[in-house]
C-alpha cells in the first residue's frame, strides 16, 4: 500500500517540470470496506473490462491528446488546473483497455508498454472521477473525435465501486438508497405520510398505488424532501388533464444513486422498481419527474437493464408538458415575464429533450431570453452526477457556479427557470452561499401555477 | 611512334595551325572549370609536352564508347587528342593485329614504364578464373593486372570499366566487375557514361597532359569538373519539373511542348553528368532533349534500379496480390485478439 | 545495393507490409469486440444519417467553444492541410500513389508545393511548442505524441532538405526522405497517428448515439 509521498519527493504532478510520461494528481482519497490494495486494484481492472465493448474501444484508441476537452469543462475554465482535463479522468480506465482488451493488449502486457493500474492510482483517480465530474457532456460535444467521454467516467465508476473508492458521502447515500428505497429518506412511509398531508393542504387529488392507471409518475426524493410542491403541481397538471394516473409506493424513487456511484447491481435494483411498478399497474406511460440523471437513467439505460424493450413511454415531466400544451389540451395563462432557461445536461444535451420545455415557455407566451450557450451547450450548475453530496468538492463547486451566476445575470431576464430539482437545489445552495438575487424556480411549477381553470 | 618530338611540332609537322591549338586549349580550359588565364597556360605546357604513350585494353565492352570518341565528321576537339597522345595500342583502331599488336602493347609497357596511360573499356568478368573474356589467350582479369603494374594511372571509360556495367546487370553470368574493384593500388579515374560524352575523356586526358597529374574526383572517382552536378540541376527544361508541367506520354501535347519527361521515368535528379550543359554530338542534343528520360547511364547498377520508364518517386514494393494477402492476415490477426479479449471478458462477467 | 535501391526496395515493400498488416489487426481487433444491443425507444431511426453528420460536423468546434480553442485548432488545420497538399499535390508524391494505386490527379506547380511544405514545417513547429507549454497539453502528452509528431515532422523536414539539397548529396537526401515515409508507414498502425482512420468510427459512434437520442451531434 502506499503511503502518502513524503514531502521530499518530488511531486507526481509536477506541472512546472518537462513531462513526458503520466503523472498522478495529489489527492485525498475515501475507501469502503477492508479488501488489501491489490485485490483493490484486481477488482477495479476486472469491473473495467466488463465495461469495455467496441464503442468504448473505438474511443479509448482515438484520443490524440489535442486538449480541447478541457476547454470545454467548467472545472478546468474555472481553476485552469490541467488536472480536471476531461479525457485525463480515464487515464486508468484506459491504462486498464489497453493492457487487457485491446487489440494489442498481449504486447502491452508482454512488454509492459504501460504498467499495470497501481491502488495509488486509483486511489488519487477518485477526486477526478467523482468530485469533479458531473457526467455533463459537454467534453463530449467539443471532442473532434467525438469520443463520449462523459459516458466512459460513468462506465468507470463501476471499477471504483467495486474496489471500494468512491467518495464517502456519495457512497453512503447510494447504500441508504438500495437499503431504504431513497437516499435522502423518503422511505415509501414517509412518502406516504407527505402524500397525504400535500393531499390535504392543497386539496388535491393523488391516487396511490392504483391497479390500473394510463400515467404512472415517479418522484426523486429531492422533490419530496426539499420540494414537495412538485408533488402537488405534477397532481394539478394530471387531474386538469383528466389523466388516469397513480403514484405507486412500490416503485416512486427516479434518482438512481446505483448509477451515480457506480454500482451496477444498485442501479437495476432502483430501475427495475420503477418498471415493475409501472407494469404492475400497466401504465402507457411513466413520467420522470424534474431531475436530470433519473432521465437518463430511465429513458435510455432502462430498457438495456430490463433486457428488452419497455413496454410503456418513458417520458421527462417538461416532454409530457410541452406535448400536452402544443396539442391544446392543456391551457396556460400567459406569463409576462422575461424568462432564461437553465437546460438540465442530461435530460437536454445527454437526453435530446431540449425543445420540450421551450415549448412550454413559448406557450406560456413568456419573453424567453437565451444565455449565450445555451440549448444542448449550456453549462453544467455543477451539482450533478452526485456531485453535491460530496462536501469535500463543496468548494469546487461553488467556482464552477460562477459560470451560472454569470450567464443569468448577462441575459437580464426578470427569472431563472429550470426543470431539473438538483439543479434547482445546486442552484438554491449556491445563491446562499453567494447572496444571489436569482433564484432557480421549477417549470412544472411555473405551468401548474398558471393552468387555465 | 615517333617519341622525341614535342607536342609543338608534331602539331606543325601535322599542319595543325596555332589558332586550332589555341581554340582547342581554350574550350579544354573552359570545360574543365579552369580559368580562362589558363588557356595560354595550357598551351605552353602541352606544346612542350612529350606525347606520352597511352594504352588501351578493350574487355568485355560492347565498343560504343570508342565509337562515341571517334564519331566525328570534321575535325573536332576529340578528334584532336590523338594528335596529343600516343595510342600504342588500340582494338579497334590499330592496325596491327595478331601477336603483332601483342608485341606492340608488351613493348610500349616495358618502355615507358611507370610512365604509361592506360585507358580501360568494358567490364571485366572473373567469374570461372575469367574464361568468358580473353584476348590471345589471355584473361581480362590477367591482363588487366599486368598491364596496370607499370602504369601512372588508368582512366576506366564507360559504364562497365568504372562500375561493371551491363555485363553486371542482374544475374551477372560472367561475374563481371569494374576496374576498381581489381586494382587498389593505383590512381583510377571513373569516366563513366553509357557510353561517356567523349570530350570528357578528353577534358581528362587534356587535365592529365597540362598537370600531371588528374583532376579532382568525387566519392565515385569521377572527375567533378564533369561529374559534379546532376542532370536535374542544369537540365533545361527544369522550369517545367518547377511548374508541375509533365509530359505524359511521349507524344502527348506536354511531350511536344518540350515537358519535364520525370513521368515518364527520368533519372536526371539521381544522376551525376554533363549532359545538361555539355550535351552530345558537339553540342548537338542529349536524351532528354530529344524527348527521352535520363537513363541514369553514368550510376552504378543503372541496369538493376528498376524500369527505365517508372519514375523515381515509385519502388518495387511487391503485388497487389502481397498487399491484399498481408490485409487478410491483418484482419485475421485482428480478429483473433478479438475474440480472446472477448473471452477474457466473459470469464470476468462469469465470476461475479 | 545503395541506400536509396534500399528505400525504394525492400523498406518500401517491408513497410507497406506493416502499415497495411497492423491497421487491419487494429482496426478489426477493435470493430469486432463486443456490441450490445439498445433496447430503448429511439427518438429518431436516423442513427446513419447521425453518424455522417457528427464525422463532418466536428470538423471545426461549434461556436461556443471557438473562443477557447481556435488558436490549437488553426495551428493543427495548417499543418493537415499543408502536409495533403503536399502529399497529394506533389507530382512526384502522386506518381508514387499512382504506382501504388492506379489513381492519379492533376498535381500542383512544384514550387508552390515547396512553399507550403515550409508553410507545413513552420506550424508543426508551432504545434510542438504549444504541446510543449500548455499546461493540459504538458499533463496529458507522452511518448506517442512526441514521436508521432518526428515522425510526421521527418518527412517534411528531409522533403525539404531533399529539394534545398541540403546536408548531404540529392540521392542520400532522398532516400533518408524515403525512409523517413516508411517509418511514418510502420509507426502509423500503433499509436495516434491512427485517428487518420478512426476519427470515421469515433465520430460516428457519437453521431449515431445522439441522433438515436434526438440529441444535438
Amino acid at each position: 500500500m502506499s503511503a502518502a509521498k513524503s514531502q521530499t519527493e518530488k511531486h507526481p504532478l509536477d506541472t512546472d517540470s518537462p513531462r513526458f510520461s503520466i503523472k498522478k494528481p495529489k489527492v485525498r482519497y475515501d475507501k469502503q470496506g477492508d479488501m488489501p490494495d491489490d485485490q483493490r486494484v484486481a477488482t477495479a481492472m476486472r469491473h473495467f473490462v466488463r465495461d469495455f465493448g467496441a464503442t468504448a474501444a473505438v474511443y479509448m484508441e482515438s484520443c490524440i491528446h489535442c486538449g480541447l476537452c478541457a476547454e470545454a469543462c467548467h472545472y478546468y475554465v474555472q481553476t485552469a488546473d490541467p488536472k480536471y482535463t476531461p479525457i485525463w479522468k480515464l487515464e486508468p480506465f484506459k491504462q486498464a483497455y489497453k493492457r487487457e482488451y485491446g487489440p494489442f493488449s498481449f504486447f502491452y502486457r508482454a512488454l509492459n508498454l504501460k504498467s499495470p493500474v497501481t491502488v495509488g492510482e486509483l486511489q488519487e483517480w477518485q477526486e477526478l472521477i467523482y468530485d469533479s465530474c458531473t457526467l455533463c457532456g459537454r467534453c463530449t460535444m467539443v471532442c473532434p473525435m467525438g469520443i463520449d467521454i462523459a459516458t466512459l467516467v460513468g462506465q468507470a465508476r463501476h471499477g471504483m465501486f467495486q474496489a471500494g473508492l468512491v467518495p464517502h458521502e456519495l457512497w453512503a447515500v447510494a447504500e441508504r438508497a438500495e437499503k431504504e428505497g431513497s437516499p435522502l429518506g423518503a422511505t415509501p412511509k414517509v412518502f406516504k405520510d407527505r402524500i397525504e398531508w400535500l393531499a390535504d393542504d392543497h386539496e388535491v387529488d393523488i391516487p396511490v398505488d392504483e391497479d390500473q392507471a394510463d400515467i404512472m409518475i415517479s418522484m426523486s426524493s429531492i422533490e419530496i424532501m426539499k420540494y414537495p410542491e412538485s408533488i402537488v403541481a405534477t397532481a394539478k397538471v394530471l387531474n386538469k388533464l383528466g389523466a388516469k394516473w397513480t403514484i405507486r409506493l412500490d416503485g416512486y424513487e427516479a434518482t438512481n444513486f446505483g448509477m451515480l456511484s457506480g454500482n451496477t447491481a444498485w442501479q437495476k435494483d432502483m430501475s427495475m422498481k420503477l418498471i415493475n411498478a409501472a407494469i404492475a399497474c400497466k401504465a402507457k406511460i411513466l413520467i420522470l419527474p424534474e431531475c436530470g440523471h433519473a432521465y437518463g437513467a430511465l429513458r435510455w439505460q432502462g430498457a438495456n437493464i430490463y433486457g428488452k424493450p419497455l413496454p410503456f413511454r418513458v417520458m421527462h415531466i417538461s416532454e409530457f408538458l410541452a406535448e400536452n400544451l402544443k396539442n391544446g389540451k392543456l391551457q396556460v395563462k400567459k406569463v409576462d415575464k422575461s424568462i432564461t432557461f437553465h437546460d438540465p445536461c442530461q435530460v437536454s444535451r445527454r437526453g435530446g429533450a431540449t425543445q420540450a420545455p421551450r415549448d412550454v415557455l413559448d406557450t406560456l407566451g413568456v419573453e424567453l431570453r437565451e444565455m449565450k450557450d445555451t440549448g444542448a451547450l449550456n453549462w453544467c450548475c455543477g451539482g450533478g452526477g452526485g456531485v453535491v453530496t460530496i462536501h469535500r468538492a463543496d468548494d469546487l463547486r461553488y467556482k464552477v457556479f460562477q459560470i451560472k451566476m454569470k450567464q443569468v445575470d448577462d441575459t437580464a431576464a426578470e427569472m431563472l427557470v429550470t426543470s431539473c430539482s438538483n439543479c434547482r437545489q445546486t442552484f438554491d445552495d449556491g445563491q446562499a452561499h453567494f447572496k444571489w438575487d436569482k433564484t432557480a424556480n421549477s417549470l412544472l411549477e411555473l405551468v401548474a401555477d398558471n393552468l387555465v381553470d | 611512334m615517333a617519341k622525341s618530338a614535342t607536342l609543338g611540332e608534331m602539331l606543325a609537322q601535322r599542319g595543325i595551325s596555332r589558332r586550332s591549338f589555341m581554340k582547342f586549349c581554350a574550350a579544354t580550359a573552359s570545360l574543365m572549370a579552369l580559368p580562362p588565364g589558363m588557356a595560354p597556360g595550357m598551351a605552353a605546357a602541352l606544346a612542350q609536352a612529350k606525347r606520352p604513350s597511352v594504352i588501351w585494353l578493350s574487355f568485355q565492352e560492347c565498343t560504343g564508347c570508342t565509337e562515341s570518341l571517334t564519331r566525328s565528321h570534321s575535325p573536332t576537339l576529340e578528334g584532336m587528342i590523338f594528335d596529343l597522345i600516343s595510342l600504342d595500342y588500340h582494338h579497334t583502331l590499330q592496325a596491327a593485329a595478331g601477336f603483332q599488336a601483342e608485341e606492340a602493347r608488351e613493348h610500349a609497357m616495358k618502355e615507358f614504364d611507370g610512365q604509361y596511360l592506360l585507358v580501360v573499356d568494358g567490364s571485366i568478368p572473373v567469374a570461372d578464373d575469367g574464361i568468358y573474356s580473353t584476348i590471345a589467350g589471355i584473361s581480362n582479369k590477367d591482363m588487366l593486372i599486368e598491364s596496370a603494374q607499370g602504369a601512372a594511372a588508368i582512366i576506366a571509360v564507360g559504364t562497365c570499366a568504372a562500375f561493371g556495367g551491363i555485363p553486371k546487370a542482374n544475374p551477372n553470368p560472367t561475374g563481371a566487375v569494374a576496374v576498381s574493384d581489381l586494382i587498389k593500388d593505383k590512381p583510377i579515374v571513373n569516366v563513366s557514361g553509357c557510353p561517356p560524352i567523349p570530350v570528357v575523356i578528353t577534358g581528362v586526358l587534356a587535365h592529365f597532359l597540362t598537370f600531371g597529374s588528374l583532376p579532382a574526383l568525387d566519392h565515385l572517382g569521377r572527375p567533378k569538373a564533369f561529374f559534379g552536378e546532376s542532370i536535374h540541376d542544369r537540365c533545361y527544361r527544369r522550369p517545367f519539373y518547377d511548374q508541375g508541367k509533365f509530359a505524359k506520354t511521349f507524344d502527348d501535347e506536354g511531350a511536344r511542348n518540350g515537358w519535364c519527361l520525370y513521368e515518364l521515368g527520368c533519372k536526371g535528379p539521381t544522376t551525376y553528368n554533363a549532359c545538361a550543359t555539355v550535351k552530345w554530338n558537339a553540342g548537338t542534343s542529349f536524351p532528354i532533349e530529344s524527348g527521352h528520360g535520363c537513363l541514369g547511364c553514368s550510376e552504378p547498377d543503372f541496369w538493376d534500379k528498376g524500369s527505365f520508364y517508372r519514375p523515381l518517386s515509385t519502388g518495387e514494393w511487391g503485388t497487389g496480390a502481397g498487399i491484399a494477402a498481408a490485409v487478410a492476415a491483418g484482419a485475421a490477426i485482428g480478429a483473433g485478439a478479438a475474440l480472446m479479449s472477448r473471452r477474457r471478458q466473459e470469464a470476468i462477467a462469469k465470476e461475479k | 545495393m545503395d541506400l536509396l535501391d534500399f528505400a525504394r526496395g525492400p523498406a518500401l515493400q517491408w513497410s507497406l507490409y506493416i502499415l497495411v498488416i497492423g491497421v487491419a489487426w487494429r482496426l478489426i481487433g477493435v470493430l469486432l469486440l463486443r456490441r450490445k444491443a439498445d433496447h430503448s425507444e429511439p427518438r429518431s431511426t436516423a442513427t446513419a444519417r447521425g453518424a455522417l453528420f457528427t464525422i463532418w460536423r466536428r470538423m471545426w468546434p461549434r461556436k461556443e467553444f471557438q473562443a477557447r480553442t481556435v488558436y490549437g485548432q488553426t495551428v493543427g488545420y495548417v499543418f493537415h492541410i499543408g502536409l495533403a497538399l503536399v502529399v497529394f499535390g506533389f507530382v512526384p508524391h502522386i506518381l508514387f500513389i499512382k504506382d501504388l494505386t492506379g489513381l492519379s490527379w492533376p498535381g500542383l506547380p512544384s514550387n508552390v508545393v515547396y512553399l507550403i511544405g515550409v508553410v507545413t514545417l513552420a506550424a508543426l513547429i508551432l504545434a510542438l511548442v504549444r504541446r510543449m507549454t500548455h499546461p493540459v497539453l504538458r499533463l496529458l502528452s507522452n511518448f506517442d505524441d512526441y514521436f508521432s509528431w518526428i515522425v510526421t515532422t521527418l518527412p517534411v523536414l528531409t522533403g525539404l532538405l531533399a529539394v534545398a539539397h541540403l546536408g548531404a548529396r540529392y540521392e542520400t537526401l532522398l532516400a533518408i526522405h524515403i525512409l523517413s515515409v516508411e517509418l511514418l508507414f510502420v509507426w502509423f498502425p500503433f499509436g495516434k497517428l491512427m485517428h487518420a482512420i478512426l476519427f470515421a468510427f469515433s465520430r460516428g459512434s457519437t453521431g449515431a448515439l445522439f441522433a438515436r437520442r434526438g440529441a444535438s451531434t
